[in-house]
């Protein structure tokens, strides 16, 4: 029984011991570029006052950390020592100068980001990538997971699959696209923004630059999107085979229109908002 | 395509205002080359930074005072100065022309990132953007083994969406050809297959 106990404690703390904790520094230049790796598992970057990066972390048995680089450059990961194996995952959490331009790879490792102010690309297969800050440029892109960005950022380009992609508070120049997943914008003031997904649902809450302008493109995904009643823009909207509801003034019941397209102006024009779909829903709604 | 031919279409490309088939040489090239895929990437951070500049810019209220002494002062030195008619006429014509052109620039409404199509284009689109995916779809099937079986099912889902979509749309484009809104769907299938392949393709390969 006690020989059965110990073995069994020993088998419980085997992985434990495996797995390599780490924590280090370097120094480097405040809008370096800096390439992270990490298949599986979490990556938790945050933009920091300093000019040096900081890991720590946990690395999954059979897995080796890498880190290096000085001034302009620096490369950080994870990596199997045999590819052949799944990977059980590593923890990195990583801090870096609020102003680096940062590159991060991920497999299914979900990715969260927070306090960056330069620049941010990831690629993802499965994972989810959550960004919060007031970045000049994100880009993301993944399969199946969820791209969720928050932030008054500049040039937003977000690539989803299956997963849904969520952006709050956009400034400036935003495309989003999807395959299944849903595309839901809030809070949004945007200059430029194409959403476009073949299946899933498109929301957008917001307003549009006056000279800016607004697509949504679906194939069967309904399309909401809430505006400003005193919008000033050019409506341009079309499904093939689903209704067109326009309640952006109406006091009363939502007008449906079908099978035709609907243009028009409200205020001056200035502002431009195309919706097209084959069979879903198209509403305009007043926030 | 070279490097430098696709950097002097990166303008038109960011604005959407390439051809079809224009697009489809560009975005193969930027699949191949890193140099131009980093270029593209500094190009559209220099838009987005300029997109965020502000539309106008007020001169400080408390500058007239300081042009009007200084005007007073030259009129003193230098006296009354009488222009010709002809080149009063002229000068205004040239303001008028210049703000002209600057409205006109300052007015423009940005680019739209799905441009109509002509459905006499859409045929040769159409078959490029075929043999695009083709090309990727066999990429695809040599990065199967690579990829998870997860990720594998969630692409087939993905492209099966996609192909009824495209189905559908050029069925209802057989039935109205002029239809150029249409063209646009059908456009926006094609792109969303070609991009889907292009990206699991990548991913086998990375992976």
């Amino acid at each position: 029984m006690r020989i059965r106990l110990v073995v069994a404690l020993l088998l419980l703390a085997a992985p434990l011991a495996a797995q390599q904790k780490i924590d280090r520094r370097i120094e480097i230049a405040p809008d370096a570029s800096i390439r992270i790796t990490n298949m599986a598992g979490i990556i938790r970057i945050t933009g920091w006052d300093v000019d040096s990066i900081a890991v720590v972390g946990s690395i999954a048995a059979g897995s080796g950390f890498f880190f290096g680089g000085k001034g302009q450059f620096s490369k950080l990961g994870v990596e199997r020592r045999d590819e052949t194996l799944a990977e059980p995952g590593s923890t990195l959490e990583v801090k870096v100068p609020r102003n680096a331009r940062v590159w991060v790879k991920s497999g299914t490792a979900n990715v969260e980001v927070t306090g960056l102010r330069g620049e941010f690309e990831c690629t993802s297969v499965s994972g989810s990538v959550r960004v919060e800050g007031s970045l000049k440029l994100l880009i993301a892109e993944s399969m199946e997971g969820n791209l969720n960005a928050s932030g008054p950022m500049d040039v937003v380009r977000l690539k989803g699959g299956a997963g849904t992609v969520t952006i709050r508070g956009a400034r400036g120049d935003i495309t989003a696209t999807t395959v299944g997943g849903a595309i839901v914008a809030m809070d949004g003031a945007v200059v430029r923004a194409h959403l476009e997904t073949v299946s899933g649902t498109i929301a957008y809450d917001g307003s549009v630059d006056p000279r800016g302008t607004l697509e949504a493109v679906t194939h069967s995904g309904d399309v909401t999107l809430r505006l400003p009643p005193e919008i000033s823009a050019e409506f341009d909207l079309e499904s093939f085979d689903g209704a067109v509801f326009f309640g952006l003034m109406a006091k009363g019941a939502e007008k449906p229109f079908k099978g035709r397209p609907l243009s028009f102006v409200t205020g001056e024009g200035g502002s431009h908002v195309m919706v097209r779909s084959f069979k879903g829903e198209i509403r305009i709604l007043k926030r | 395509m070279n490097c430098a031919e696709l950097r002097d279409r990166f303008d038109a490309y960011v604005a959407g205002t390439l051809s079809e088939a224009e697009s489809v040489a560009v975005e193969s090239h930027l699949d191949t080359c890193i140099a131009c895929h980093e270029a593209l990437a500094n190009h559209d951070r220099a838009l987005g930074t300029t997109a965020t500049l502000p539309r106008s810019v007020s001169p400080p209220t408390d500058l007239w005072p300081g042009i009007e002494q200084e005007l007073a002062s030259r009129r003193r030195l230098r006296g009354r100065v009488t222009l010709p008619g002809w080149l009063l006429a002229a000068a205004a014509v040239l303001v008028i022309v210049v703000s002209s052109a600057g409205t006109l620039l300052f007015m423009r409404r940005l680019p739209s990132a799905s441009p109509p199509v002509q459905p006499s284009n859409l045929t040769a689109l159409e078959s490029q953007y075929s043999a695009a995916s083709a090309e990727l779809a066999e990429a695809l099937e040599r990065a199967r083994p690579h990829l998870s079986p997860e990720t594998v099912a969630t692409i087939e889902r993905s492209l099966r969406i996609i192909d009824e979509a495209l189905t559908e749309s050029r069925q209802a484009l057989a039935k109205d050809p002029g239809n150029a809104a249409l063209g646009q769907l059908v456009v926006a299938a094609w792109r969303q297959k070609v991009d889907l392949l292009r990206r699991a393709a990548a991913l086998g390969k990375a992976g």
